[in-house]
C-alpha cells in the first residue's frame, strides 16, 4: 500500500507527516486563486452559452468537470512543496543496536534465523541497507543481551546472550553518544525482554534528549507449531512435606484441542505425572498439578513437557524452578480462651505433622491455663505473651474462643502488630467469645480481619446457625483447601462433610480480603463466609468462623478412614507458617542464574521485635559447589531502612550456598540461609517469538518507526527525514507528483466519455 | 439481628418414658452445639445386680450429671449445657458428645449395635469415662464388654505421674471414693472387701488415652450428694477435682 501511496504522491507517507505544505510560485496564493476563479468562470461561460442539443444538466456536469482539471491544473502551477528538515549526511551519528542473545539462532517459517538477517543486512559492502545508512551517518554498533556493549561491527556477534534486556540496551547505548550529534538509535531485535526492567525508565530520557529509537521486529509472531511451558507459579520456600499445588502455564500453536503429559520431577524421582488438555491454538492454559515435598534442602523442580512431533522450538518445553525445602518446625500458638474440643480436634489432627509445632494455651479459669506442648516450664508460664520479644517467637498465632477484653491494649495492639509488622499468620476461629460476640469490634484486631464483623447477636441463645460448607472459586484453587484431593474431587470431598455450625454471623469481606470456603443454610439470608483470608501489612491473617470443625472428625457421617479434618488443619497450619519471615531474612534477585550472571542479595534485619536495624553489621559467608567460602560484607542500601545488599557473581556450575548473619555489636541478630543455582539456562526460548507490540510502543513513544525485514529499505530515509542531530531545511517539489497527471488525464477522460455517452461529439 | 438455625439434623436420641420419666432436658428437635460442652451419659443394654434387668446406666441420673455441671461450672471456666444428656451407645448422634460418662458398667451387656457404636465413637476421637463398679465381678462382666470392642487393647493403670492428674487441679494420690452412706462413722469406703480404688485406662492406636476407668470408686455419688452435709467433704472434693481433671485432659488431648 505504501508503495502506491509512494508512486502516486512521489514521497512516502512519512515525509508528508513530517513536513509542512507551501507553494513555491510568485505571488500571492490568494493572486492565483482569482486567476483560477476568472479562468474557471471563463470555461463555465463557454459551457453555459453554448448551444445545440446538450440539456442543461449535460452542460453542468461538463463544466463541473472542466473546472477541476483548471483547478488540478493551477495547484501544479502554484509549485507545490514539502518543507521539512533532514539530516546533514556524514554530520551524525547513528546508534546500531542489534540482539545477541540465543533467541537470534532460532529458524524461521522460511529456515533463515534471525542472526542471518542481521548477517544480510549488516555486512560491510554486502549490504545496500548498511550502505545507504554509512553514507548518511556515523554508525556506531551495539550488542546487547543481558548487558550492552560497543562492538566495531556485526562480526563481533556471537549470540549467545542468555538473556534480553531491551531497557538496559536502550539506556547504555543513550549514555554511550551522549553529547554527540545523534539522529537515533536502530534497535534490532525480536523484542523477547526477559529481564523485566521497566522500559518507561529507559524511554523518558529518550524522550527528554528527543532520541527517536528506530526499532526492527525480526522473527515471526508467533511460532507454529510449537508448545511452551511457560510461567510456574511455585513458592520459593515451602516446609517439608507440604503439598502444593502449582500451576503450570501452557501456550501453544498447531496442537490445538490435543491432550499432552506434563512430567514433574527431581534430582531422584518423578513426583507427578499428569495430563493436560490443551485449548484452541494460541489460547493459554493453566494446569494446576499438586505435588508434595518431602525432603529438606535446596532442591531443582523440573516441569516437562515430552517434545512433541514437528514441534519448532524444543528448548521451551521444560522449566526448573528452585524450591528451599525447610526442614524446621515451625512455632504456632493457639490460644483458647475456655475447654473446646477445636483445640484437642486440632492439636490430634496435626500431631503427625513433625513440621509444626502448635503450642496449646487453653484458659480453664481465671488466671489459670494449661499449656500443652511447650518446650519448657518457662514458656508460657505467665499466660498469653505479654511482651512482643515473647510473642515474636512464634510464627503465627490462633485465637479461639476468647474475648477481647481478656486482652490489655498493649497486648491487642501486639497481636494486630505481630500481623503487620513481625509479618505473623493470625487465625480466629469462630465461638461464643470469638469475632463480635467476643467484643473484638473496635479493636486493633478487628482491621486486621478479612471479614467486616457485624453487631453482636449477644451470644448463641440469639444466632446458632448449622452451615454446609462449600468452597469457592478461589478455594477450589487453593492449597489449604484441597482436602488432599484433585480437581473435581475437592468440590466432592466437601459435599461429602457433614455441616458445622457457627454462632458469629458474618458475611461480608473485608475490601481485597478472599473467601476460600462459603456456608450455606436456608434459615440465613446471606452466604455465612467460612474461611477468609488477606495480606495485611508483612503477614495474613485468616478467618475461620465456624466452632466445631472438629465434626468432620467426630460426626458419623464421615467415615474413620476419612482424613478430611486432619488434611485441613494440616494444610491450614502450613498455610499459616507459610511465608512468615525471620527478624533476618535473605534472598537472591533471581533463584537460578548461568555462571558469570550478576546476582543480587538483598538481606532484611531487623531486632527481636522485628524493628529494622540499620547499623548492623552483616556478612555472607559464600560456599560454592566445589566447596570454596567467601565472605562478603553486605551494606546498607541507606533508602530502605533494614535493607542490606551485594552483588556477587557466581562462577561454577552447581548449588551455591549464602549464609548471611546480621551482628549489632556483639550480639548476634540472626542468620538466615538461600541456595542459588546455576546452570545454563534456556530462558531466550521463551517467549521467542516475535513481540512487536514491546518494539513497536519504543518507536512510538520515542518518534521513531517500527520496521520488519519486509520494509527495512525504508530506513536510511525515514531517518534522514525524522531524524534528530544536525539537519538542515530542504523543499521537496510536489507539482510533478504522478497523481495530478493522473488526476488530469482522469478528468479529462471523464468529460470525453460523458460526451460520448450522450452523443456530443 | 437474631436467627434461629434451620433444624436439618436428626434430633438426639434420647430413652423413653420407660426410664423411671428421667428425660433429658434438650427440647425435641434441639440441635446440639451451642456450647461446647454437652455433660453426656451412654445409655447402654444392661442389667441391675443381676436379679433384675432394670438399667443400671440410669444410676444416680440425672441428678448427679446435673449436680456435677453446676460444682463443675464454678470451677472450671467452662460453657457446658446446663443440663443432663444421655445418649444411647448405638445412636450416630453419639458423635456429636465426645466425651463420653458410663456408670455402673458392672451391670453392662451390650447388644452388638451398641458395641459398633462405642468402637466407632472410639475411633473417631471419643472419650470415654467410666465410673462405679466394684469387685473383680463387675469388673470381668466390664471388662468382657470392653473386650468386645477391642479385644487387644491393653488395659493400663494411670499412674499418679500421668498429666491427667494435673490438667486442672494437681492431684496426689487416688482415692477411694465411697457411695452415699459408706466412708462415715468408722463405716468401710469400698463396697467389695478390701478393693481398692484405681484409675485406669485405655490407649488408642496412637498411644493417646481415650477411656479412662475409674474402678472400685463412686465419682458420681460424691457428686451427687457433695450438698449432703454428711456426705465426707474430702471425698467430694477429690471427686470433683478428678472431675475436672478429667474433663480438661478429655476436651485438650
Amino acid at each position: 500500500m505504501s508503495r502506491i501511496f509512494e508512486f502516486l504522491f512521489k514521497y512516502r507517507p512519512l515525509v508528508f507527516e513530517q513536513g509542512e505544505f507551501a507553494f513555491g510560485a510568485p505571488g500571492s496564493v490568494r493572486f492565483w486563486l482569482m486567476v483560477g476563479a476568472v479562468v474557471g468562470a471563463g470555461a463555465v461561460a463557454s459551457y453555459t452559452l453554448a448551444r445545440g442539443k446538450s440539456s442543461v444538466m449535460d452542460r453542468g456536469i461538463m463544466a463541473t468537470l472542466r473546472v477541476m482539471l483548471l483547478a488540478v491544473l493551477v495547484f501544479a502551477l502554484l509549485q507545490p512543496a514539502l518543507i521539512l528538515s533532514t539530516v546533514v549526511p556524514q554530520q551524525n551519528f547513528l546508534g546500531v543496536l542489534i540482539d545477541d542473545s540465543r533467541s537470534m539462532g532460532l529458524e524461521d517459517a522460511n529456515g533463515a534465523t534471525r542472526a542471518d538477517f542481521v548477517t544480510q543486512a549488516f555486512t560491510p559492502s554486502e549490504s545496500e541497507l548498511l550502505d545507504e545508512l554509512s553514507e548518511r551517518f556515523v554508525l556506531r554498533f551495539f550488542r546487547f543481551s543481558d548487558v550492552a556493549g560497543r562492538i566495531d561491527g556485526p562480526g563481533e556477534l556471537t549470540y549467545d546472550g542468555t538473556h534480553t534486556d531491551l531497557a538496559g540496551a536502550l539506556d547504555a547505548a543513550r549514555q554511550e553518544l551522549a553529547g554527540l550529534p545523534l539522529s537515533g538509535l536502530v534497535m534490532v531485535s525480536d523484542g523477547a525482554d526477559n529481564e523485566n526492567e521497566p522500559l518507561t525508565e529507559a524511554l523518558v530520557p529518550l524522550q527528554a534528549a528527543g532520541v527517536p529509537v528506530f526499532t526492527v521486529g525480526l522473527g515471526e509472531d508467533a511460532i507454529t507449531p510449537d508448545i511452551e511451558l511457560g510461567r510456574v507459579e511455585m513458592p520459593r520456600a515451602v516446609l517439608e512435606g507440604s503439598s502444593l499445588l502449582v500451576d503450570v502455564v501452557i501456550t501453544q500453536r498447531g496442537f490445538g484441542r490435543t491432550s499432552v503429559p506434563i512430567i514433574v520431577e527431581d534430582e531422584l524421582r518423578i513426583l507427578a505425572e499428569e495430563t493436560v488438555d490443551l485449548g484452541a491454538d494460541g489460547e493459554p492454559v493453566v494446569a494446576r498439578i499438586s505435588i508434595e515435598l518431602d525432603r529438606a534442602g535446596p532442591r531443582k523442580v523440573r516441569f516437562r513437557i515430552p517434545t512433541q512431533p514437528g514441534e519448532r522450538v524444543q528448548e521451551n518445553n521444560a522449566r526448573d524452578v528452585q524450591i528451599e525445602v525447610r526442614g524446621e518446625r515451625e512455632k504456632i500458638l493457639y490460644f483458647e480462651g475456655e475447654p473446646r474440643f477445636e483445640l484437642k480436634f486440632i492439636r490430634r489432627a496435626v500431631d503427625d505433622d513433625e513440621n509444626v509445632q502448635v503450642v496449646a494455651l487453653q484458659r480453664t479459669a481465671e488466671a489459670k491455663f494449661l499449656r500443652l506442648d511447650v518446650d519448657d516450664g518457662t514458656e508460657l508460664e505467665f499466660g498469653f505473651p505479654a511482651t512482643r520479644e515473647e510473642l515474636y517467637r512464634y510464627r503465627a498465632l490462633i485465637l479461639g474462643s476468647v474475648e477481647a477484653s481478656f486482652f490489655s491494649h498493649d497486648q491487642l495492639q501486639m497481636i494486630a502488630d505481630f500481623v503487620s509488622e513481625r509479618g505473623g499468620g493470625l487465625l480466629m476461629l469462630g465461638g461464643g467469645s470469638a469475632f463480635a460476640e467476643g467484643g473484638w469490634q473496635g479493636t486493633p484486631v478487628e482491621e486486621v480481619m478479612p471479614i467486616i464483623m457485624q453487631e453482636s447477636t449477644g451470644g448463641p441463645e440469639n444466632f446458632f446457625a448449622e452451615v454446609k460448607v462449600t468452597p469457592t472459586l478461589a478455594g477450589l484453587a487453593h492449597t489449604a483447601v484441597q482436602l488432599n484431593e484433585e480437581g473435581p474431587g475437592v468440590a466432592a470431598r466437601w459435599d461429602s462433610l457433614p455441616p458445622v455450625t457457627t454462632v458469629n454471623p458474618i458475611s461480608e469481606l473485608r475490601p481485597g480480603a478472599t473467601s476460600l470456603l462459603l456456608g450455606s443454610s436456608d434459615a440465613l439470608p446471606a452466604d455465612q463466609i467460612v474461611l477468609a483470608f488477606q495480606r495485611y501489612g508483612r503477614g495474613k491473617s485468616i478467618a475461620l468462623t465456624v466452632q466445631d470443625s472438629w465434626l468432620w472428625q467426630m460426626h458419623a457421617d464421615v467415615p474413620l478412614e476419612d482424613q478430611s479434618h486432619e488434611s485441613f488443619w494440616q494444610q491450614v497450619t502450613r498455610w499459616l507458617v507459610d511465608g512468615v519471615p525471620e527478624a533476618v531474612s535473605v534472598v537472591t534477585d533471581q533463584e537460578q542464574v548461568e555462571p558469570g550472571e550478576s546476582v543480587r542479595l538483598t538481606a532484611s534485619v531487623g531486632d527481636s521485635t522485628y524493628i529494622e536495624v540499620n547499623d548492623a553489621s552483616v556478612t555472607a559467608k559464600i560456599t560454592s559447589p566445589s566447596g570454596s567460602v567467601e565472605e562478603v560484607p553486605v551494606d546498607w542500601t541507606v533508602d530502605r531502612d533494614g535493607q542490606y545488599e551485594v552483588q556477587f557473581r557466581p562462577v561454577e556450575d552447581g548449588e551455591y550456598e549464602v549464609e548471611v548473619t546480621a551482628m549489632r555489636g556483639e550480639e548476634v541478630l540472626g542468620t538466615d540461609v538461600t541456595y542459588l543455582h546455576t546452570a545454563p539456562s534456556n530462558e531466550e526460548f521463551f517467549g521467542a517469538s516475535r513481540h512487536q507490540q514491546t518494539l513497536q510502543r519504543i518507536a512510538d513513544e520515542t518518534g521513531g518507526q517500527y520496521y520488519t525485514p519486509d520494509n527495512i529499505e525504508n530506513l536510511p530515509e525515514d531517518i534522514t527525514v525524522t531524524g534528530a542531530g544536525v539537519t538542515l531545511v530542504e523543499e521537496m517539489d510536489l507539482w510533478d507528483m504522478p497523481i495530478l497527471f493522473f488526476l488530469m488525464l482522469s478528468l479529462m477522460g471523464a468529460e470525453w466519455a460523458f460526451r460520448r455517452m450522450r452523443g456530443l461529439v | 439481628m437474631a436467627q434461629q438455625a434451620p433444624q436439618q439434623s436428626p434430633p438426639v436420641a434420647r430413652p423413653n418414658g420407660a426410664y423411671d420419666g428421667r428425660q433429658p432436658r434438650m427440647v425435641e428437635g434441639e440441635l446440639p452445639g451451642k456450647y461446647p460442652l454437652y455433660w453426656t451419659r451412654a445409655i447402654y443394654s444392661g442389667y441391675r445386680g443381676g436379679r433384675s434387668w432394670r438399667q443400671s446406666w440410669a444410676t444416680d441420673y440425672p441428678k448427679g450429671d446435673q449436680q456435677f455441671l453446676v460444682v463443675l461450672k464454678r470451677l472450671v471456666r467452662l460453657n457446658a449445657y446446663d443440663w443432663d444428656n444421655a445418649v444411647r451407645l448405638d445412636d450416630p448422634q453419639l458423635r456429636r458428645f465426645p466425651v463420653l460418662y458410663a456408670v455402673e458398667v458392672g451391670g453392662m451387656d451390650m447388644t452388638n449395635a451398641e458395641v459398633e457404636g462405642l468402637r466407632g465413637y472410639l475411633d473417631a476421637g471419643g472419650f470415654l469415662i467410666v465410673d462405679d463398679f466394684w469387685g473383680s465381678r463387675e469388673w470381668d462382666i466390664f471388662e468382657y464388654n470392653i473386650r468386645r470392642v477391642y479385644p487387644d487393647r491393653p488395659i493400663i493403670d494411670i499412674g499418679i505421674g500421668h498429666p491427667l492428674y494435673s490438667a486442672y487441679y494437681q492431684i496426689e494420690e487416688v482415692m477411694q471414693v465411697p457411695a452415699r452412706g459408706r466412708g462415715i462413722r468408722g463405716r468401710p469406703t469400698e463396697e467389695c472387701y478390701g478393693c481398692r480404688a484405681a484409675v485406669r485406662g485405655m490407649m488408642d492406636d496412637d498411644g493417646r488415652l481415650s477411656v479412662i476407668i475409674n474402678f472400685n470408686t463412686d465419682l458420681g455419688d460424691a457428686w451427687e450428694w457433695a450438698e449432703d452435709p454428711y456426705y465426707p467433704l474430702r471425698y467430694s472434693t477429690y471427686a470433683y477435682e478428678m472431675g475436672a481433671n478429667m474433663i480438661v485432659y478429655a476436651m485438650s488431648h
